[in-house]
């Protein structure tokens, strides 16, 4: 009916949550946008993230293909900036990193074998300041909140097919909420062992394959 | 985008039908197989769009029966603005402009909103109606507007058949005032120091006004940005006073930052470094996707509080 979309909002999800997202709804058409669910029920096109800006790499010498790795208290994400994103390369190539950032992006998804993995097509990113950080990880917060008590009612469509594909443990999200919570308290630090392990395992897995992946869906508009 | 349908005779006679009836209230009776068969040439002949079929036949109708204008228009009932909800509907409403927008296009007047106590609209004055300007915070009648949907929202059009009609009478806004809590997810690109013509004010680009031409500016500074809270977007606008309180930049340092680094985008770079990926919190008046903002403040971090509010509700 419409020719030009509504502008796509912005979902507030933990990496944590982002990572185990691994449906993609089937598109309509060409142009219909890419929503992802994830296992808390919330379809995800767009999302915003703070947190620290741990690796920047060119993914080739002079690919002009920048693979970025972003974590918030929870977890880290992979991300891919090139030269179709003109202002988050602009923005990339003047961080130093380690940087504290927040990141507008599209999620975007790419299989490797039979595994679907998550990663983010940044719009903009900015350098920011740690109440930034302080305020989107209580925000992000409120928000996994509302979604796990939604899927403990069980009755938005969303919901019941996140029931259906990823069955979550609602006590592990709730347990990682609260983590994320903690690290805002003074004095307290993410524990993240665990997790810390998984991102090693995971990289590894997503190094060795890369070379053969076709990038042009993740970084194209 | 285009959709394609089967040609459907029943759906021609159900347009002739609703166009009839719309006229027959109005005391004329159309010839039936008329509107029928210059329906089928439009729509299957020449495969123009249905709303533009329809009105191409209604103007021929009041062409041909010789209806004068005003009896079409004199129709146009008084609403309220949470009632408009369909397109193409002749209505009149009292209002007051709350919002002036810039407008890129000749071809448009004046653009803005308008909004009434139950709610805000937009509004667009074309430049072929010679309608006179509306001024921001003043109140109005607009006689016979047309409704109208733009990008899966409602608008009101103000046509040559309209008139705008300056009203001693204080429109109260919608009474509710919410608070917003979002991040600047966008800025778009004609912000920061801008030049505005000094005869219409309207933006200008590269010292060229959309009406008048290559005429003198004057500088301005402006932010048209996407607030994003997570749940809902809201289209804001942070005129200088808004950007000085936030960013410490005001149109004399603008200026300054323009002309040391040579380029006038050089302020849209800064303040978007400055203010892209930050909360803010906007409390003002919401019409659709507008927030009309009575004030703007930065969020810096979260109360111990709230924090302990939902680890409470975790345990």
């Amino acid at each position: 009916m419409n020719g030009i979309r509504r502008r796509e909002v912005a979902r507030r999800v933990f990496a944590y949550e982002l990572n185990k997202s691994t449906y993609r709804f089937p598109r309509e058409d060409e142009k219909s946008p890419t929503y992802v669910l994830t296992p808390l029920g919330v379809r995800v096109n767009r999302i915003f993230l703070v947190g620290a800006l741990l690796d920047k790499e060119e993914i080739k010498p002079d690919s002009g293909i920048w693979r970025i790795r972003v974590s918030d208290p929870t977890s880290a994400v992979y991300g891919y900036v090139s030269r179709f994103q003109p202002d988050a390369l602009e923005s990339l190539m003047e961080i130093d990193v380690p940087e504290l950032v927040a990141i507008v992006g599209k999620v975007r998804t790419f299989e490797v074998g039979a595994r679907i993995f998550v990663s983010i097509r940044p719009e903009y990113i900015a350098p920011v300041e740690s109440e930034v950080r302080d305020y989107w990880v209580y925000e992000t917060a409120k928000h996994t909140i509302e979604r796990i008590k939604a899927m403990e009612k069980k009755e938005d469509e969303d919901v019941k097919l996140a029931w259906q594909i990823y069955s979550p443990n609602l006590n592990e999200y709730r347990a990682v909420v609260k983590q994320a919570l903690l690290t805002l308290k003074e004095g307290v630090v993410a524990e993240g062992e665990e997790e810390e392990e998984e991102i090693k395992e995971f990289e590894g897995e997503f190094e060795f394959e890369e070379e053969e992946w076709d990038l042009s869906d993740i970084l194209r508009e | 985008m285009c959709s394609f349908k089967l040609f459907d005779m029943e759906r021609i006679e159900s347009l002739a039908d609703q166009i009839i009836s719309q006229f027959k209230s109005l005391g004329y009776d159309i010839d039936r197989n008329e509107v029928v068969k210059r329906l089928k040439l439009l729509i299957h002949e020449f495969k123009v769009p249905e709303n533009e079929a329809v009105r191409t036949v209604r103007n021929w109708i009041i062409k041909e029966y010789d209806i004068p204008r005003e009896k079409i228009i004199a129709e146009a009932p008084l609403v309220k603005i949470k009632d408009i909800t369909k397109p193409g509907q002749w209505v009149s409403l009292k209002a007051k402009v709350v919002q002036i927008w810039d407008s890129s296009s000749p071809s448009v007047s004046q653009v803005g909103l308008i909004g009434d106590e139950t709610g805000i609209i937009k509004f667009v004055i074309w430049a072929k109606s010679g309608k006179g300007e509306v001024e921001e915070g003043k109140c109005y009648l607009f006689r016979n507007v047309v409704t109208d949907s733009f990008q899966g929202r409602m608008q009101i059009n103000v046509g040559r058949t309209s008139e705008i009609i300056e009203i001693d009478e204080d429109i109260p806004l919608p009474p509710r005032e919410i608070e917003v809590v979002g991040a600047l997810v966008a800025i778009q690109q004609n912000s920061g120091l801008i030049q505005r013509c000094e005869v219409c004010h309207r933006v200008m680009t590269k010292g060229i006004c959309p009406i008048h031409g290559k005429v003198r500016g004057y500088d301005d500074l402006r932010i048209k940005g996407v607030l994003d809270d997570g749940e809902n977007i809201y289209e804001i606008i942070l005129n200088e006073d808004n950007i000085k309180e936030l960013t410490g930049i005001d149109l004399q340092k603008a200026k300054q930052i323009a002309s040391e680094r040579l380029d006038r985008n050089a302020v849209l770079s800064e303040l978007k470094k400055m203010l892209l990926g930050r909360y803010f919190k906007v409390v003002g008046v919401r019409g659709g996707r507008y927030l009309l903002g009575r004030s703007v403040e930065k969020i810096e971090g979260v109360n111990e509080e709230e924090i302990d509010r939902l680890l409470e509700v975790l345990t």
